[in-house]
């Protein structure tokens, strides 16, 4: 199966990411390195900043300090909102624009960004919604669809921009137990094709099973972080053991 | 692809029934406002009942009686007030064909614009075409032939009246003003056209019998801004209730809401009728204060022009001709119209004619005054009057109402859009005049912006207006619509869930394509019902341009029921503009609450093109 056709894959990195809302350091020095067409699982008690770093990385919040590169460049002096065309982003409660239908949610970005003409844009939506299973729900409004259906479709909407990294925050979240699996089997597809992407979960399973990566946070910093089965058979602070020990 | 669809078909299944319960709500609305609509007419039918047979056609105020009307001096007249001299009528006047008639200071030549009032018959009214007449005006358009102008009437409020003369807005007051020293210092006047009397009218059988029974404990009606106004405050020393028009002043009299109503003689005259239970019982007259037409201040040429016009159709007997058809009274001792060089009006005896006008009137069997409960039946049902309303109400009234409200509402709906877009600004430069605007104009009475606009921003708009205040009210209207729904809209796209920007701007759209593709339009829609119950406001308040003075065919409904309602002296086409009124606000009102409870349930599911759930993205 192939989720998309052509896609160079790129290298993601933060260094020294700071990030403060007012008196509160919600980010204090954070690095992160993805190498191209991996996956790096972020993960961590709620607070500890894993959302706060995905909305930096993106630049939709402008980092105090650090730096970020994507393809071994630095992109903070670029146009963030060029920054985030090439960066697709999955939120937690979908974020699907109810006043459009299915189809034109993922033809939107295309079509107003992308220079495309209407059928041109619905061509390529349509492309996107087969890859996750919803042509049928083309012309309906987001609304009268299931939470899983949703959460697909607002993946199709991030893949039909054609991004080199993606983003899932915490993508399953809302959903209920019957429809994570369908989420997360397309997301696991997305990387075994070799799709650069940092996902928050609390999907201790993903992240074992699918990711290259796992880097897990607390009170804004990164307490560890390394291969799935150092990070989760080989613990080697308290915080990350605690951690564990509550969520498995 | 391996992943099943099973489960999440199930939801949109269940959704389905829940939808078709919904689908039955709209005939229900339906037949609610069905039966609404049918109980109020059924309400107005039983007690409309008890009077139509009985019912002549009522009088109207607004057509020239004739010599059957003639009235000799008042009998029950106060000891007269002997002014000192006349200080004010010219001697003489130039002839008309030396009138230089480019030269007169008109607000457009060639055209005399005149603001009049509609409810003082028979010297001043609309007629029941609809059009301005009564006998100061007919005499107004004679002198304006003579003089080769065109004239053009405008109705206002007696207490701007004045005031809008001074400020351009009309070239001549037409009203059956009494001069006095202070409305000089205002305005100036022309040479008198007719006297005037002050009726005393009090119900019968009352305690005030004379001016000598008003006391401090008396509620006397006068018409705010009139002779009879500074009358009672200044030389009785008493303290009257204000009304805007003498309609209401009378029909506050005759519903019992006061006890007595000073009052224009011939304005009495045309109001009491047979039945009301009300009579005038004395009548008093100073020499000094004849009526005259009111002209701007420094406009020597249109005075002069005015005054020799007067003389004219004096000389050629039209003056005589129209007094006697509108206004036979006896002339008092020592007062002709026109200036001291005109020639005495050829009129004939009319204290003859009115006592042999006395003689055939035998009173036979004095009309019965009706009771308490038919009285108000008569005034609020009247049948007749109910047909012969509603045909004006709709040609004239339901359109300017509906213009004036479609075309505020539109510009209001711009400029609050122009507003929300402001008051969310990033900048402080937009933010803080969007709220200033806001403030002020949600703070202030309808009434008090479209007068201040209409009469402050009419004079310096002329050119693009022609001096026509019918768009500036539409104006005036917008500029407070847009306030409120400024505010409207601010809220609905603040009320826009924060995840919509962020999904926007994470697929690479900047803030302002963000705000215009997506969140704006979400916020405008969640706002639809409250916009519709602001353009019900702005329906109602349209009733308010009518401040500003209006050409017969720019009346909206409440101006043409107020007309209706002041020549035949009748409540019931004011019931039935008010039932016009109804008619269009019942439906939207209820059209709002179909569109709020579409809003929150969603609509049908088996219709695919849905412009209106919000209710999609579950909060967090």
């Amino acid at each position: 199966m192939s989720a998309t056709t052509t896609r160079k894959a790129v290298s993601l990195t933060g260094t020294g990411l700071h990030l403060s809302f007012g008196k509160h350091h919600v980010l204090q020095g954070v690095d992160i390195q993805v190498d191209a067409g991996t996956t790096t699982t972020v993960i961590g008690p709620s607070g500890s900043g894993k959302s706060t770093l995905l909305r930096v990385l993106n630049r939709l919040y402008e980092p105090d300090s650090g730096d970020i590169l994507l393809d071994g460049r630095s992109v903070l002096k670029d146009n963030p909102d060029e920054l985030r065309r090439r960066i697709g982003m999955v939120f937690q409660h979908f974020n699907l624009f109810p006043h459009k239908t299915v189809v034109e949610n993922v033809a939107l970005g295309p079509r107003k960004l992308k220079g495309l003409s209407k059928d041109e844009a619905r061509e390529v939506a349509l492309r996107q919604l087969e890859i996750v299973g919803l042509t049928n729900k083309a012309d309906v409004r987001p609304a009268r669809l299931s939470g899983g259906q949703q959460q697909r479709v607002a993946i199709a909407r991030a893949l039909a921009m054609a991004p080199e990294v993606m983003f899932f925050d915490e993508a399953t979240s809302a959903l209920d137990p019957e429809l994570v699996k369908g989420v997360l089997a397309l997301m696991a597809d997305l990387a075994t094709e070799g799709m650069t992407m940092v996902v928050v979960t609390h999907e201790m399973g993903f992240a074992r099973n699918v990711s290259d990566n796992v880097l897990f946070m607390d009170h804004g910093v990164v307490v560890e972080t390394g291969a799935p089965d150092e990070i989760f058979d080989d613990a080697k602070s308290d915080r990350l053991r605690t951690f564990l020990s509550q969520v498995l | 692809m391996t992943w099943g669809l099973a489960a999440d078909s199930l939801g949109v299944v269940s959704n389905h029934s829940s939808h078709r319960a919904h689908r039955a709500v709209p005939r229900a609305v339906r037949l609610f406002a069905l039966a609404l609509t049918a109980a109020l007419v059924g309400v107005l039918a039983v007690l409309g009942l008890p009077a139509p047979s009985a019912q002549a056609a009522p009088q109207d105020s607004c057509a020239p009686a004739g010599l059957e009307s003639a009235s000799a001096a008042p009998v029950n007249l106060a000891a007269a007030e002997q002014g000192g001299e006349d200080r004010y009528t010219t001697p003489t006047t130039v002839p008309v064909d030396s009138i230089d008639v480019g030269a007169l200071e008109l607000l457009v030549p060639g055209k005399l614009s005149v603001g009049t009032l509609s409810d003082a018959g028979p010297s001043i009214c609309v007629n029941s075409k609809g059009v301005f007449t009564g006998f100061d005006n007919e005499l107004l358009k004679a002198v304006a032939e003579k003089l080769g102008l065109q004239i053009e009437f405008n109705g206002t409020e007696f207490a701007g009246l004045l005031s809008q003369v001074a400020n351009n807005r009309f070239d001549v007051g037409s009203s059956s003003i009494t001069t006095t020293d202070d409305r000089r210092k205002t305005v100036d006047f022309t040479n008198g056209y007719d006297f005037g009397y002050f009726a005393l009218v009090a119900p019968n059988g009352g305690p005030v019998k004379s001016f000598g029974d008003l006391s401090a404990a008396t509620r006397i009606a006068v018409v705010q801004g009139t002779v009879q106004d500074d009358y009672v405050v200044n030389t009785l020393g008493l303290d009257p209730v204000k009304f805007p028009d003498y309609a209401t002043a009378y029909a506050n009299l005759k519903s019992g809401q006061v006890d007595a109503w000073v009052a224009p003689s011939q304005q009495a005259e045309g109001a009491v009728r047979d039945g009301d239970g009300t009579s005038i019982v004395e009548n008093t007259f100073s020499v000094n204060n004849f009526i005259a037409w009111a002209v701007g201040k420094n406009k020597p040429n249109l005075v002069a022009a005015l005054n020799s016009g007067l003389d004219a159709v004096i000389a050629d007997g039209t003056y005589a001709k129209l007094y006697e058809d509108w206004v036979p009274r006896e002339l008092p001792e020592g007062w002709k119209p026109g200036s001291k060089a005109a020639p005495e009006p050829d009129l004939q005896d009319i204290a003859a004619v009115a006592a042999a006008n006395a003689e055939k009137n035998v009173p036979g069997e004095a009309t019965k005054p009706k009771s308490t409960l038919q009285q108000l039946g008569d005034t609020f049902f009247n049948w007749e009057l109910y047909e012969k309303s509603f045909p004006e109400l709709i040609k004239v009234g339901l359109v300017n109402t509906l213009i004036l409200s479609v075309v505020s509402g539109v510009l209001g709906t711009i400029l609050g859009m122009i507003l929300a877009i402001c008051g969310i600004s990033r900048s402080r430069w937009l933010r803080w005049p969007a709220r200033v605007y806001t403030d002020i104009f949600r703070g202030l009475p309808a009434v008090v912006v479209i007068l201040i606009v209409g009469l402050g921003i009419g004079p310096v708009v002329k050119g693009i207006t022609g001096n026509n205040p019918y768009w500036l009210g539409a104006v005036a209207l917008a500029l407070l619509a847009a306030a409120y729904i400024g505010e409207i809209f601010r809220s609905g796209i603040q009320s826009v869930d924060e995840g919509q920007l962020e999904a926007s701007r994470a697929i690479g759209f900047s803030y302002r394509q963000s705000m215009r593709l997506v969140v704006v339009p979400q916020g405008v829609r969640r706002v639809l019902p409250a916009l519709m119950n602001q353009f019900i406001s702005l329906i109602k308040d349209s009733s308010l341009v009518y401040f500003l003075g209006l050409l017969a065919s720019q009346r909206e409904l409440f101006a043409v029921g107020r007309d209706l309602n002041a020549q035949t002296g009748n409540l019931s086409p004011l019931v039935a503009a008010g039932i016009m009124y109804l008619i269009l606000t019942i439906p939207l009102t209820h059209l709002v609450n179909h569109i709020d409870r579409r809003l929150r349930t969603g609509r049908p599911a088996d219709v695919q093109d849905d412009p209106l759930p919000v209710t999609a993205v579950e909060k967090g």
